[in-house]
């Protein structure tokens, strides 16, 4: 191999199949019992399971000291490819070669336990990732600084908050100094301050000609970090080059992606988004907005037949599936009338309350008083970023009203 | 970059699984440091937690001694080769106690490692290696125990001690083999680990650990040392108590079963442990 080639991936594909996976619980006498009523039918017919493949033929090479994103909606095969690169799960057809040490990071602080203080669990952490322990204790110092929690290092991390938690864990993994390193979406936890430190050490690894390949749905961090993305639709390649058409391509799947559950095909929708835009107050087009911040959500739809009075609604999903708000033009009292061919319509939203998560937009609209479903598309996302305010902490946020009795007469001295 | 850092730079070839002997145990050996951490990580938890800390190794075989010596010994009069039967009993209790431990643990640990097998790599062989070498810790502290307990009765280790660390590996070797092979298994069925449990239990009274070999009848003898548990612990109760001999019958018939489920086992492993993250 090449010495200047880090990862060379030929043909790679992963096929699951979908009985097995559903029967990973399953009891032995219910495995005897199948087997009993197969004999017994005289059937040595196979249950037809069904297979998917939930990679194929991923072919790509990547050289020392690239940084690679690797981007896609919901499964579409991003984790499944950085499980076969970092060896948790096999390949089912294809090969690949990897020059160099190899770290990955799909999940911080697997295998830490709660009882262990964060001292042992820096060891047992270390070791897990494949560091020896002389290489430990040399870094030692210089993780504890880097997750910065020198005081409680000799703690039993179940008393830890889970941001110290995190810090801890990503600082290990930090300091293995991989030529080849693969994060999934691990940057997404922890405070901005932090985040920031992580994307500054990836820089410094980089520097380093250090390889990384990195797994997220935060544009983002995928601008900041990456030269080249490999887009993946329905697991397979669609794109491998510039960051700027990979996202283009991602945000316009994002954007028409039909939302399963509503049992309908695109092309029978009577009525449909074609263009979405998700800006900020002064009308500039973004996906990352602070807590409190104001958004502004533009949609372009199109009709195949005229009708009165569609029912616009906008939904705010969180990342893992809780629909936290919904805005309907019905319910704010607005009537579109008779509408046919084209429109627009603007839609203004109050402050963010929602805490530091990402979310993404859905619009359903639905026939006049809540009825049918006309069309479900999932049109945009976003991140809320704040420094206290994230999913441990609630939903939402807002400010509420106080009224303290009893405490100006005990005093505190002020 | 230099050109000492790319030759230090090792090669992985990522391809479906094919082969059936690759045991792989070079791999495993470059995890040494994992597997070190994972043993330590098993006792400082199980210690860590427990109020009485340490004290459980020494209560968990005394604890059955006591029973035993009160009904078997007192009540039931069973012989115990013309020593005292508490001495007796907890010199086949202590590596029964091991073995069940190390068996149990080996054949859960992937399980109850579920998190790690799904989202780190690492030579699988590992779980069930720590699960069997942490227990050895809980051996070492009940012998704390038994050599109190056989000055008491003005008892001494013999010269036959020497050779307690042959007993100690084949009794290891045997709970990694099923280990190896009922771990796999767990994955699939958790069934292996609610039934565990009762095996071990009844297993333990088809093993000369309450009552001497002498009490089995002389036409069964054959049949009976087909569990190789009865020539292991013969050997142990040799080597710790220098009475009696072992039964070298029994232990060659255990030594060719335990090498066979061994290598079998092994090859099992290495041939599902690639599976293991896609179903557990």
């Amino acid at each position: 191999m090449n010495d200047n080639i880090a990862l060379q991936a030929e043909g790679l594909g992963k096929r699951y199949v979908l009985g097995e996976v559903n029967a990973r619980y399953d009891s032995l006498r219910e495995r005897l019992a199948g087997m009993a009523r197969k004999f017994v039918s005289g059937s040595r017919a196979t249950t037809a399971k069904q297979q998917f493949w939930a990679l194929r033929e991923a072919s790509f090479t990547i050289e020392h000291g690239e940084n690679v994103g690797i981007i896609g909606l919901n499964g579409a095969g991003k984790s499944t490819l950085l499980k076969i690169l970092s060896r948790i799960t096999d390949p089912t057809s294809g090969s690949a070669a990897i020059n160099g040490r190899v770290g990955a990071l799909l999940e911080v602080g697997t295998g830490f336990h709660p009882e262990l203080t964060g001292r042992e669990n820096v060891y047992l952490y270390g070791a897990i990732l494949g560091m020896r322990k002389a290489e430990i204790e040399r870094k030692f110092d210089a993780i504890v600084e880097f997750a910065g929690i020198p005081k409680f290092i000799d703690t039993p991390v179940k008393r830890y908050s889970s941001g110290m938690y995190v810090r801890l864990a990503f600082a290990v993994a930090a300091h293995m100094e991989p030529d080849i390193l693969l994060l999934d979406e691990v940057l997404a936890v922890g405070d901005l301050a932090f985040q920031r430190k992580c994307l500054d050490h990836a820089k410094e690894l980089q520097k380093r000609d250090a390889t990384i390949l990195f797994v997220s749905h935060n544009m983002f961090s995928i601008k900041t970090m990456c030269e080249r993305v490999i887009y993946l639709r329905d697991g397979r390649i669609q794109h491998d080059g510039s960051v700027q058409s990979g996202i283009e391509l991602y945000e316009k799947d994002c954007r028409m992606s039909a939302l399963a559950w509503t049992g309908m095909k695109p092309d029978e929708w009577p009525i449909f988004i074609t263009h979405s835009e998700l800006l900020d107050e002064q009308g500039v087009p973004r996906a990352l907005f602070d807590f409190g911040e104001k958004m502004k959500l533009c949609l372009t739809y199109e009709t195949r037949k005229p009708m009165d009075s569609p029912n616009f609604i906008v939904a705010i999903v969180r990342s893992d599936g809780v629909p936290v708000c919904n805005y309907s033009t019905e319910l704010d009292g607005i009537d579109l009338g008779r509408v046919s061919d084209t429109g627009s319509l603007e839609l203004d939203l109050p402050p963010l309350k929602l805490v530091a998560e990402m979310y993404s937009i859905s619009v359903l609209i639905r026939a006049k008083g809540f009825q049918e479903i006309l069309c479900g598309q999932t049109v945009a996302t976003f991140h809320v970023r704040h420094p206290l305010f994230d999913t441990h902490f609630g939903v939402f946020h807002e400010p509420a009203s106080w009224r303290i009795q009893g405490a100006v007469t005990l005093g505190t001295g002020k | 970059m230099s050109a000492t850092r790319l030759a230090e730079r090792p090669v992985t070839r990522i391809r479906p699984p094919k082969g059936w002997f690759d045991l792989a145990l070079p791999e495993v050996w470059r995890h040494r440091e994992l597997l070190w951490q994972l043993m330590l990580r098993e006792l400082k938890i199980r210690y860590k937690q427990a109020a009485l800390g340490v004290t459980w190794a020494i209560l968990q075989p005394l604890l059955p001694v006591v029973v035993f010596t009160v009904i078997f010994g007192g009540f039931a009069r069973f012989p115990s080769g013309g020593m005292p039967y508490s001495v007796f009993s907890l010199a086949g209790v202590l590596p029964w106690t091991y073995f069940a431990e190390a068996l149990r643990r080996s054949a859960t640990g992937l399980v109850t490692n579920s998190e790690l097998v799904r989202k780190v790599y690492f030579p699988r062989l590992a779980i069930p290696l720590a699960g069997v070498a942490s227990p050895i810790v809980d051996f070492g502290f009940g012998l704390l125990l038994l050599f109190p307990l056989m000055a008491w009765y003005g008892m001494a280790p013999t010269w036959s001690l020497l050779t307690l660390p042959l007993w100690m590996l084949l009794t290891l070797a045997f709970a990694l083999a099923l280990g190896l092979w009922l771990g796999p298994l767990n994955v699939r069925y958790r069934d292996i680990m609610h039934t565990l449990p009762f095996v071990i239990q009844i297993w333990m009274y088809a093993t000369p650990i309450v009552y001497p070999l002498s009490m089995v009848p002389e036409k069964w003898r054959s049949v009976y040392s087909l569990n190789p548990m009865v020539g292991i612990i013969e050997g142990f109760r040799w080597s710790l108590l220098g009475t009696g001999h072992p039964d070298m019958r029994a232990v060659s018939i255990a030594t060719a079963l335990i090498t066979i489920a061994l290598l079998g086992g092994l090859i099992y492993f290495r041939k599902v442990e690639r599976s293991f993250a896609d179903v557990i």
